[in-house]
């Protein structure tokens, strides 16, 4: 039997790499006796630093804030717009309607965790409830509950057609397209070779679907860092976006983390870690910011992780209304951000 | 009658070796206690941090009596995204994601990078370089799922009476658990 020693090999290569390593310890530990000897108040020399990345070059904001309010109740997660003009937030266990100045006009009650919400042009609502979605009249009646088929079902985004409704499920890691009935008539992004679509990367629950006019789906593969379009049937038609912190760039090891779009196709990414929300258009050209990190400093202190006194992870969603304006929700303190363009569009 | 009283007052040397004796017995027996009493205590309890309660400050690494900390970063397998840009592992900004030593974020190249399958890369401590001055920890927390996170290793650790890095911690992290649960380990995400 041949006995296979190269793991125990001394190559150059692994010479190269321990010599590396031994040096950096050195280097390490004549940097930890300097730390010693500074003592406990002075600075930490090992700090984690992102602060150049959190100052935002003023040139690049395209909008302004112009108004900011609280949603009522605990854990605020996603926030969509009627057709009205009026937000519905998800929120809790229920999903709040409140005017564009921040008054709650009506809440509705759901059979779970609200995650995320999509609204037909005729005023129904389809409400992402934790593993199914529920549906519910314009005036908030409910119509039906869907179960949607994936076994570890995490619904995080949802879309509406004229005929579809396109539930992004971060647990099953795909897009399942529906009738409007409920009928699951389609998978969406899973790894296929042949068609050449590399599958959803997923560290934490953040798959997100927009439907544009073009009628092309936008989904976010945030561990990939990029920007998929999709057909309904499922061909991957072109995808954009790098990893980085530099600003048009995605940062951290996932993002974006959510989606909106803008009335002309211009796709709205929502960042988590490095919180900002910025503009890119069709084909993935860096635009401009909407709102820096700096606008956020409670969310961005809490990182990736649970806002206080909750189990809701820290991010950013928008939508954009009809005149321009972008709503943005911070997860961490329940407020939404008005923010309206410099420039008219 | 003097001379009698002078005699009993006197120390023979059998009594000068008897108390001797006696004294180095009782002596002996209150150290023995002495040792007993601290092992038993150094057995029933130890010291650790509490993950949710860590700042990633900095001082485990320079504060611990040991010329190399007790405290180590430990990889929680289950909560790792396996991230191919692992804000843990990589400069806020690498110039590629690979493992370079200008890329990599450790001071002591600590951590291993070892593929998986397209696009999953596992993570793993090498504890001998960690000095635990949760740097990634911080770069994990502050992007990923948190997976990366710092513990005293009890096989290292001489569980001193006053930790010094205890009296120190930023966010109060540490304290006494018992030895039979001797490690906090993180079981979800942040």
């Amino acid at each position: 039997m041949k006995h296979d020693d190269s793991s125990n090999r001394l190559t150059r290569r692994r010479f190269l790499l321990r010599g590396a390593a031994t040096g950096a310890a050195t280097a390490a530990l004549a940097q930890l006796r300097e730390a010693r000897a500074a003592g406990v108040g002075a600075a930490n020399p090992f700090a984690y630093s992102v602060s150049e990345f959190e100052v935002t070059d003023p040139a690049l904001l395209k909008y302004r804030e112009v108004r900011r309010f609280e949603v009522p109740g605990p854990e605020a997660r996603r926030l969509t717009l009627l057709p009205g003009g009026s937000l519905l937030v998800a929120a809790g266990r229920r999903f709040v309607e409140m005017t564009a100045e921040g008054s709650t006009v009506r809440e509705i009650a759901v059979n779970g965790a609200a995650r995320c919400a999509a609204v037909a042009g005729d005023g129904t609502v389809y409400a992402g409830v934790q593993d199914h979605v529920e549906v519910f009249s314009a005036k908030g009646e409910r119509l039906a509950t869907w179960q949607t088929p994936g076994k570890r079902s995490w619904i995080s985004g949802l879309a509406v057609g004229e005929n579809e409704v396109f539930a992004a499920d971060s647990g099953a890691r795909l897009i399942w397209r529906h009738d409007r009935s409920g009928k699951a008539t389609g998978r969406i992004g899973e790894r296929d070779a042949a068609r050449n679509v590399p599958g959803f990367v997923l560290p934490s629950p953040f798959l997100d679907v927009e439907l544009a006019e073009d009628g092309l789906l936008r989904v976010n593969n945030p561990g990939r860092h990029r920007v998929e379009f999709y057909t309904p049937a499922g061909s991957l038609e072109f995808a954009w976006g790098e990893a980085g912190m530099a600003i048009d760039r995605f940062s951290g090891c996932c993002n974006p983390c959510n989606l909106a779009l803008l009335g002309n196709g211009t796709v709205i990414t929502c960042e988590k870690g490095l919180p900002r929300v910025k503009l890119h258009g069709t084909h993935g050209e860096f635009e401009g910011v909407v709102a820096g990190t700096e606008s956020f400093p409670e969310n961005a202190k809490t990182g990736a992780g649970d806002g206080p006194g909750t189990t809701n992870r820290a991010s950013l969603d928008a939508v954009a209304d009809a005149t321009g304006r972008i709503h943005i929700l911070d997860t961490v303190t329940r407020r939404v951000h008005v923010m309206e363009p410099k420039q008219p569009t | 009658m003097a001379t009698e009283s002078t005699h009993s007052n006197a120390v023979s040397r059998r009594d000068f070796l008897r108390g001797g004796v006696r004294v180095a017995g009782m002596t002996g027996a209150g150290l023995l206690a002495g040792v007993l009493t601290h092992k038993a205590g150094a057995t029933t309890h130890v010291w650790q941090i509490d993950p949710a309660k860590c700042v990633r400050c900095g001082l485990c690494a320079t504060e611990c009596v040991l010329e190399q900390s007790a405290v180590k970063c430990v990889h929680s397998h289950d909560i790792c995204g396996y991230c191919e840009l692992c804000t843990g592992y990589f400069e806020p900004q690498p110039n590629a994601l690979n493992t370079g030593a200008e890329n990599q974020l450790c001071p002591t190249a600590a951590i291993i990078r070892k593929f998986i399958e397209d696009p999953y890369y596992e993570y793993v401590i090498d504890e001998d370089l960690c000095i635990g001055c949760g740097k990634c920890v911080e770069g994990c927390n502050r992007f990923g799922n948190g997976s990366l996170y710092l513990q005293v290793r009890q096989d290292r650790c001489v569980n001193c009476n006053e930790c010094s890095i205890a009296r120190v911690c930023a966010g109060d992290a540490f304290r006494r658990v018992p030895v039979d649960h001797a490690y906090l380990l993180k079981t979800k995400p942040h």
